[in-house]
This record gives C-alpha cells, structure tokens and sequence, in this order.
C-alpha cells in the first residue's frame, strides 16, 4: 500500500503547490496596489481595501486611485495570464507540440487585423459605437475567423493536429500581410497607434472593461477543466484516443474553439501580449507535470502570478512604463532556462 | 509477396520516382524563367533585349562606353541582377535551412529561425543602426551585417551550450531557443523604444527582409555557404529521414542522433546567419516552403530538400518580382508580398489534399 500513499502524497504536494501560488497571488495583487506614481506603501493599500469593503472611506483620493485605477488593472492582469496560459497548456496539449500557444490559430495576428482595420478606418465601421468599443468589437469578430476557417474545412475533410497548425500559419501569414499593407497606408499618428496595440498593454483597463471577457473566460474555462480527461488522452495521439473512446477530431475542435473564444475575449482589450500562453504552461509543467487535471489550474495560477508581477515592473520601468510582453519575455527567459537547468530531469513532453 | 506483384510494385515505385524527377526538373525550369523575366521587370526592356544582354554578357562581349548597349548591360547587371540572384540564393538557402530544421525537430511549426537566429541578428543589427555600436571599425552597411552575422550566432551558441545541461531532445531546444527569441525581441524593443524616427524606419525595414539593395560583392558568401550546406545535406538526406522517424528508431538504426543534431544546428545557423546577415530577417519561406514541398512531392527528404530549395526560390523571386512591378503604388516589402502570394496557395495546397495521412 506504500505505493497508493506516494501516490496520494504527489497529488496533496500538487494541490498544495498550486494553493500557495493562488496565496501568493493574492498577496501579489495587495502588492501591486502600492507602486505607481503615487506613493503608498503595502499596509496602507490593505487597510484602503479593508476600508473600501466596509464603507468606512477616510482618504477619497487614496481610495480612488487604489480601487478605481490600479485594482482593475491587477485583476484583469490576473484574468489576462490566467487565461492566456491555461489556453496555451490546453493548446500544448491538444496539438501534441511544445511550440504551441493560444495564438497558435491565429488569434492574435487576427484580432490585430481587426483592431487596426478600426484604427485605420475610424469611426466609419460602426457608426453607433464609440471608438474604442468599435475596435474592441472588430478585434473580437477578426480573432475567431481563422477558428471559423478550420470549422468549415473540418466539415470536408479530415483535420490532424499538423493540419491545424499549417492551417493557423497560413492564416496569420495572410492576416499580417494586410496589417503591413495597411500600416504602410496609414498616417504617423495611426502607424503608432496600431504598433501600440501591437505589443499589448494592460494600462487602459478600468472596471467596465472585465465584466465580459470575466464571464466568457470562466465558461470556457470551467468547461475546459471539465474535459481535462479527454484532453489527458488526446495527449496519447490520436489513434489511442481513439481506442480509449475519445473523438479525436470532434475533441480537438471543441478545445480549440474554447481556447480561441476565451482568448479572443481578453486579447481584443488588451493587445497582442506574448510569452505567458507559450512559458506560462511549461513552467507550470516543470513543477507539476503533464496530468491536465493539475496542469491546467496550475498554468492559470502561473500564469495570472506571472503577468501581474511583470506588470508591476513594467508600470514603474522606463519613463511612462514600458509594454508588459516586453518585461515578461526579459525577466520570464532567464528564470525560464534557470528552471529548465534547475529541474534538469527531462522535460514533461518526452 | 509473388513476384509478379513485387515487380509490378518495383515498376510503380520506379515510375513515381521519375514523376517527382520530373517534376522537379519542372520546377527549376520555371524558376530559371522566372528569374530571367525578372531581370528585366522594371528595367524598360524588353524580354528578348534582356535575354540578349545577359547572353551577351557571358560571352563576354564588350561596348563602346555609354553607348546605348553598354548602359543597357551597366543597369541590368548592376541595378536589377543583384537583388534578383540574391533574392534567389537566399530563397533556396532559407528554405534548406527550414526542411532540416523541421525534419530534424520533428516538428511542423519549427522554420529556420527556430534556435532564435533571427532576433539575435535582428538585434545586432539594431543596435549598429540605432546606436551606432558597432564590432567593426565602420558604422555603415559593412557594420550593419558584420554585427548582424555575430548577433545571429549568439543565440545558437547558447542554444549548443546549454543543451549539455538540459539534455537535447527536440523540445528542450525548441523551447530554449523559442525562449531566447523573445528576449532577444524584446531587447530590440527596448533599443528602439529610444530611436529616432529615421532610424526606427531603417531598423523596421531591416527587420521585414529585402533585396533591393543588394551588390553583387555581398553574394559570394552566402553563395557558397548555400551550396556547400545543400551538397552537405543532400548527402545526408536518407539520415534526415531516418531523424523524422523520432529519435528512437534512429538511435536503433545506427545513427548517432546528438552528434547529427548538433551538426545540423551549427551548418543551418552559419548558413542563415551568412544569408540573413545581407538581406534581412525574410520570414515565410523557412517555415512554408518545405511544407509545401511536401505537399507535392511527399515526405522523402531526399527531395524535398532539392524540391524546397526550388520552391523557396521561385517564392522569393516572383515577390521580389511583383514587389518592384508594385513600386509606383509604395514600396511594398517583399514580405508582405510573399505573405500574399504564398499563404493564399499555402491554405489551398492544405485544403485540396484529400487522404487522411499527415506527410509529416
């Protein structure tokens, strides 16, 4: 029986690792409330939370700048990494492929299309929005038309994951290429909006941005976690998935179109915002291993830990901050390999 | 098995053999028109006028300075052949380098740029244009691709180093090298952050690839790195093959898998880094031109690495082509072009294939 209780003991220290990550997070939000411009140390922040929940409001300026300017951004940074890694592992997972990530179908180079198809033409696209709800919209619509081009041709023929991936390069090929015949029509003054937008930021966020991809984000999530079976033996390839009862193609194309749905949701606020969908899942992977029931969760925590921290960096470096992909691919890569040499056992995928 | 059947198969067998043969001979057969109609796009002359000032060239025939002929073969031997041969050598290059990379990974979504070639060239590149630092003495075109070659061969070096310490399967230095790529991005991100705007345009365009300026004194190099590394790998070819089985079927052939793997890596690295040092990151070919090699000719590297350099090739010259026909409406970037062109024909070659068989 020593054997079922390491069993047991291996899935407790699983669980536990990915507890004290979600308790770090939530410190790390607290954290993130005290830097910025406006000097507040971290016990303070706590006690303008604690006051802000029971009504007892004594700086309103404090309170302000605490509750309605950086708690949205830390918690949509949070929503942002969470989803973006959880979508990358299920994405990993699904396509058998370690490069694989949640843009992998083209999502991003779609949504940029959209959004920059907006900047360009301005308000002419839909009249009766605002400007920035307009390119919101567009980003969202663009994102998931190369999982829609999959859908179509899967009702035709056969699809493998190599065919996927082929297919979602070819389509970013062709989504970037109208970008740059756009940005190179565009004016300065548009030519640097869409480069913003490009790298991704999650400085613009406010309340009225997370209800929505909020609630898209945990559907496809809560059911993503509900399928971590089926995705655990798609991980098997597709003949023994076969033999296990599974679908392979009809598992795929559920998976994919969640992860592209839910990612497609954060990434039309945010930009295009690298390296937590591709090392956020590794990472993740290294400590816990390839079993989607503790993968999947612990990608999230990862993932939402990681980016907020890399935001909090990039709000205070450079003189107005710098991008956030940009901090996290610099400080995420050597931590990435350090993890890698560190662990040094072979890595989960083989 | 009688030996009626095995005959019949052999004849088959044979007879799809020479089909690919064939087809490749077709390729290259439009490739070379394809070159030459692009040599005089642009020029003002007419096809045959080109065709005879290109032959006459060979011969050696010699004009009257600034007579109308002598002009004719100055401008199209050094205005318009250069950024066409190049456009050709790189293409043929670029694509090598994509088939063994992805032969060699096992992997479809690897190109050549996988052990973050690209961004670290990238990177060198930029700080010789933004910042003007420099490895050479010059600060100009020269120390543009001197730092460019050194900074691309960065990330492989870590890449070779540090698979000693983490093992080296595929995955390991894909992810290693995906994961140098965006620090090395970002690094160019945070260089061109501070640049001004001339330079950000001259770095952006370094960073979509072109030919236009290219001089014949920048071809031998990456001439004779494509040549010898396609000989090299073409010989290996059945080796390649026996790579894409998966590791232990190779290892189980007799092939030693880490000394092959660490050879190709080093051979694609120079070879990329002596192309891209010139002409720019050109994306696209490395990662799609193989692909589609596949889809035509099947999976035997032994042609598919003739089949890619052909197509990568013909796809980097017609761009080049239409992007200089183009040059009334902007300048449009041979990339973009390419994207164009290519990705479109891509999805369909995807598409039309119809059994259910993966060629990878």
């Amino acid at each position: 029986m020593a054997g079922k209780q390491d069993y047991y003991r291996t899935i407790h220290k699983k669980w536990l690792f990915i507890l004290v990550c979600s308790l770090l997070m939530l410190v790390a939000l607290v954290f993130s409330l005290s830097i910025g411009m406006y000097n507040l140390d971290f016990v303070e922040c706590y006690r303008i939370l604690i006051d802000h929940l029971t009504g007892n409001i004594t700086d309103i300026y404090a309170d302000d700048i605490v509750v309605n300017t950086r708690l949205p951004i830390g918690v949509f940074a949070i929503i942002v990494g969470a989803v973006l890694a959880l979508g990358g592992a299920v994405m990993q997972s699904m396509l058998r492929n370690p490069l694989a990530d949640p843009y992998t179908m083209g999502v991003s180079s779609g949504a940029l299309l959209g959004a920059s198809i907006a900047i360009v033409l301005g308000n002419g696209v839909m009249p009766f929005f605002n400007d920035s709800w307009i390119r919101i919209i567009m980003a969202f619509g663009f994102s998931l038309i190369p999982v829609a081009v999959i859908l179509i041709f899967s009702f035709k023929r056969s699809v493998t994951a190599t065919k996927i991936i082929l297919i979602g390069i070819a389509m970013m090929y062709i989504f970037s290429a109208v970008v740059q015949l756009l940005m190179i029509t565009a004016s300065e003054e548009t030519l640097a909006e869409i480069y913003s937008w490009r790298v991704g930021t999650l400085a613009l966020t406010t309340w009225e941005t997370i209800p929505i991809p909020l609630g898209i984000s945990l559907v496809c999530g809560a059911v993503l976690m509900y399928h971590h079976r089926r995705i655990n033996v798609m991980m098997a390839g597709s003949k023994s998935a076969h033999s296990m009862g599974v679908d392979p193609e009809k598992t795929i194309l559920v998976e994919i179109t969640l992860v592209s749905l839910m990612t497609a949701a954060v990434v039309c606020f945010t930009g295009t915002i690298g390296f937590v969908g591709l090392v956020g899942p590794h990472i993740a992977r290294l400590f816990i291993g390839s079993e989607s029931k503790h993968l999947l969760p612990a990608s999230a925590v990862i993932g939402g830990l990681f980016l907020l921290l890399a935001n909090c960096i990039a709000r205070v470096s450079g003189e107005y901050g710098l991008p956030v992909g940009v901090i996290s691919a610099i400080i995420g890569c050597p931590l990435f390999i350090f993890i890698l040499v560190k662990m040094r056992r072979k890595s989960a995928w083989n | 098995m009688s030996d009626v059947e095995f005959e019949s198969g052999k004849e088959e067998y044979k007879s799809s053999i020479t089909k690919k043969v064939m087809f490749l001979l077709i390729c290259l057969a439009v490739l070379i028109l394809t070159t030459v109609v692009s040599c005089s796009v642009g020029t003002g002359y007419e096809f045959t006028k080109t065709l005879e000032v290109i032959w006459d060239h060979i011969i050696g025939r010699t004009y009257e300075p600034r007579s109308p002929d002598w002009w004719a073969d100055y401008y199209i031997f050094n205005n318009v052949m250069p950024g066409v041969i190049m456009a050709l050598i790189a293409g043929a290059g670029l694509a090598l380098a994509g088939t063994v990379m992805q032969s060699m990974m096992e992997n479809p979504l690897a190109d050549a740029y996988t052990t973050g070639i690209s961004s670290g060239a990238c990177l060198g590149a930029v700080v010789a244009i933004i910042m003007g630092f420099s490895y050479s003495t010059v600060i100009s075109g020269a120390g543009i691709v001197i730092n460019a070659f050194i900074g691309s061969l960065i990330p492989a070096i870590i890449v070779i180093l540090m698979v000693r310490y983490i093992g080296n399967s595929p995955s390991t230095i894909i992810l290693v090298g995906t994961a140098l790529t965006f620090f090395f991005n970002s690094l160019v991100t945070l260089v061109m952050i501070t640049a001004s705007a001339e330079s950000l345009q001259d770095a952006y365009i370094w960073q979509v690839g072109s030919v236009t300026n290219a001089s014949w004194s920048d071809m031998p190099l990456m001439l004779v790195m494509t040549i010898a590394s396609a000989i090299l790998v073409q010989i290996s070819s059945s080796k390649l093959n026996i790579m894409a089985l998966g590791e232990k079927s190779a290892k189980s052939l007799g092939l030693d898998v880490v000394q092959f793997r660490m050879l190709c890596i080093i051979l694609t690295s120079v070879l990329i880094a002596s192309i891209i040092s010139f002409t720019g990151i050109i994306g696209f070919i490395g990662l799609v031109a193989p692909h589609m090699t596949r889809y035509l000719v099947g999976g035997d590297n032994k042609f598919v690495v003739p089949g890619s350099m052909i197509m990568g090739s013909t796809v980097l010259v017609v761009a080049d082509l239409v992007s200089r026909s183009l040059m009334s409406f902007g300048n449009i970037p041979i990339g973009v072009v390419m994207s164009f062109i290519g990705a479109p024909v891509f999805l369909y070659l995807i598409v039309r294939r119809k059994s259910q068989k993966d060629v990878f």
